[in-house]
């Protein structure tokens, strides 16, 4: 039993790093909450079906077709929309939760409906970890969320993109003043994001099934992970999925599958009543001494 | 050449630049000197183009109305409508008040991100130059940028606007609450980049007498206003301006 919960409770915290990581991006470099997230998930997975079964393109090439139209949908959502709400919080979040219900509801409308869609797995087979059966695709999820951090981390320090949306997290005016556009690395951002829920989809919806439903649940859990970390803070992000992975796991070993959304519920609550500002509320401490 | 003029900008009814015309000659240094709140900051907010930023944030959650009006000319052309990342790509880069590193990033990291508008080349060059500027930042380029002092984030902050490959260099400031010996060492900086650089440099400050000396020509600002302007030996023999702002009767 405590060699299942260290595996699998470690599988499920880097799936939560994998989708709440590009909510956390979007929040950190441009202060937009994304409450489209979720849906941009979902919609990743049907797309990438779409050009699988329907338009029979081999899996890996759907895959990247999908990821790449995740990645176009962010920069029109945020030139055609989010761009005039900037600035003014409560629109940005009825906004974006306004696509996202858009997205999902439309998907559902046009007949996506009920548990008969599926994505293939990237791997198949089973190996034991501590004597414990792990299938080759949860491995390869472990494996693609430390290299989705990995790239993440060699992008923001060796390229100007990534220097740029680093310095814009940080301070917006300040890089402005250096000749940073904010407009151009706020889109990059929630590109980037949008990229990021639609690898987590497609690595996650394979060991399910592909639902609309889903898109609810991602975005709650997204939010509860970036909740307790701490807003924007994107080692928080990291920390906040292994506390509530290994917190979920122990749930469902000891108690009901269905309680996991519990404990990312009452994790949002605890946050906000014992430390609103999460694990690594921003910048706190090294600002009082300037 | 960068030029303004009558600028005037009010937050909502309250004037804080009245008609302020204002001439840089190419590599020249000129200085700018008045009380807090005479409307230092907002002037470099409106050279540098942060105004538009401040006052589109303001607009957008409903808060100041901010009204700007005059014009701002750069080697001729008008520039009054440029974002501040534009002006920056034209060489206009400012180097703000308290100084606004990016605190997690090293300072290596922070001169990077300053390099955004420069080539590979720009880049390694300036941050040499920076290095050769102020030799205290070679052992501290590992060193988060929040955690270190007063001096040594000015030097960075100055740094890091160099990095923007700038012709004319707002710098806002640059002595606020930095010890007397540091405070020499950040102003012998102004001339020797006006020579090294050949760029423009147009300085701040509450309190004239360390910088006048390496200034061309000066401005006084009183409440918004200019209300003096002349060479530094003109200013420095005026016997109200002396008693005002030099510290000496």
């Amino acid at each position: 039993m405590f060699y299942d919960i260290l595996v699998y409770g470690f599988i499920q915290s880097l799936a939560l790093v994998l989708m709440a990581f590009g909510f956390s991006l979007v929040y950190g470099v441009s202060r937009l909450p994304n409450f489209a997230h979720g849906a941009i998930y979902v919609l990743t997975g049907f797309v990438a079906w779409v050009f699988f079964k329907q338009a029979g393109l081999p899996y890996f090439v759907a895959a990247v077709l999908a990821i790449a139209a995740a990645g176009l949908l962010g920069v029109l959502i945020y030139y055609l929309i989010l761009k005039r709400v900037r600035g003014m919080e409560v629109s940005e979040v009825i906004a974006t939760y306004a696509i996202g219900l858009a997205l999902l509801e439309g998907l559902r409308y046009l007949g996506f409906r009920g548990s008969t869609y599926t994505l293939p797995p990237a791997l198949d087979g089973v190996s034991f970890i501590f004597d414990v059966p792990v299938d080759h695709q949860r491995i390869f999820l472990v494996v693609l969320g430390f290299a989705m951090l990995a790239t993440i981390w060699l992008l923001t320090k060796y390229t100007r993109i990534g220097r740029a949306l680093k310095g814009v997290a940080q301070d917006e005016r300040a890089a402005m003043m250096l000749g940073i556009d904010s407009d151009v690395t706020a889109a990059i951002a929630v590109a980037l994001g949008s990229m990021l829920a639609g690898v987590a989809a497609l690595i996650i919806f394979p060991l399910g099934s592909l639902v609309v439903e889903e898109g609810y649940k991602v975005l709650i859990y997204a939010i509860a992970v970036c909740v307790v970390g701490g807003l924007g803070s994107w080692a928080g992000t990291v920390m906040a999925a292994f506390v509530l992975g290994y917190s979920q796991y122990i749930t469902v070993a000891y108690g009901k599958p269905h309680f996991q959304m519990v404990v990312m519920l009452l994790a949002i609550i605890a946050t906000l009543i014992i430390r609103p500002s999460g694990f690594f509320g921003r910048q706190k401490q090294l600002q009082e001494r300037v | 050449m960068l030029e303004a003029s009558g600028v005037m900008v009010f937050y909502e009814n309250m004037l804080a630049l009245n008609n302020i015309d204002l001439n840089c000659p190419d590599n020249g240094v000129i200085g700018i000197f008045g009380a807090n709140s005479a409307g230092k900051s907002t002037l470099m907010y409106a050279l540098s183009g942060i105004i538009l930023d401040i006052q589109h944030k303001e607009k957008m959650r409903g808060g100041e109305r901010i009204s700007l009006f005059g014009e701002i000319r750069h080697n001729g052309e008008a520039i009054t409508g440029l974002k501040a990342h534009q002006r920056a790509q034209r060489g206009i880069v400012l180097c703000p008040e308290r100084r606004r590193l990016f605190p997690e990033s090293s300072v290596f990291e922070n001169l990077a991100i300053g390099g955004h508008l420069a080539t590979r080349a720009q880049a390694r060059e300036t941050m040499a130059f920076v290095m050769e500027l102020f030799p205290a930042l070679k052992k501290l380029t590992r060193r988060a940028a929040g955690f270190l002092s007063g001096g040594e984030q000015q030097m960075v902050a100055i740094g890091r606007a160099l990095m923007a490959q700038p012709k004319v260099l707002l710098l806002d400031e640059p002595l606020l609450g930095l010890a007397p010996s540091i405070q020499h060492i950040v102003v012998e900086s102004i001339p020797q980049i006006r020579k090294e650089r050949n760029i423009s440099v147009i300085v701040t400050e509450q309190y004239a007498r360390p910088v006048i000396p390496y200034v061309d020509y000066a401005y006084i600002i009183e409440n918004g206003s200019a209300v003096m302007e002349g060479t530094s030996r003109e200013l420095f023999e005026n016997p109200d301006i002396k008693a005002a702002y030099f510290g000496c009767g």
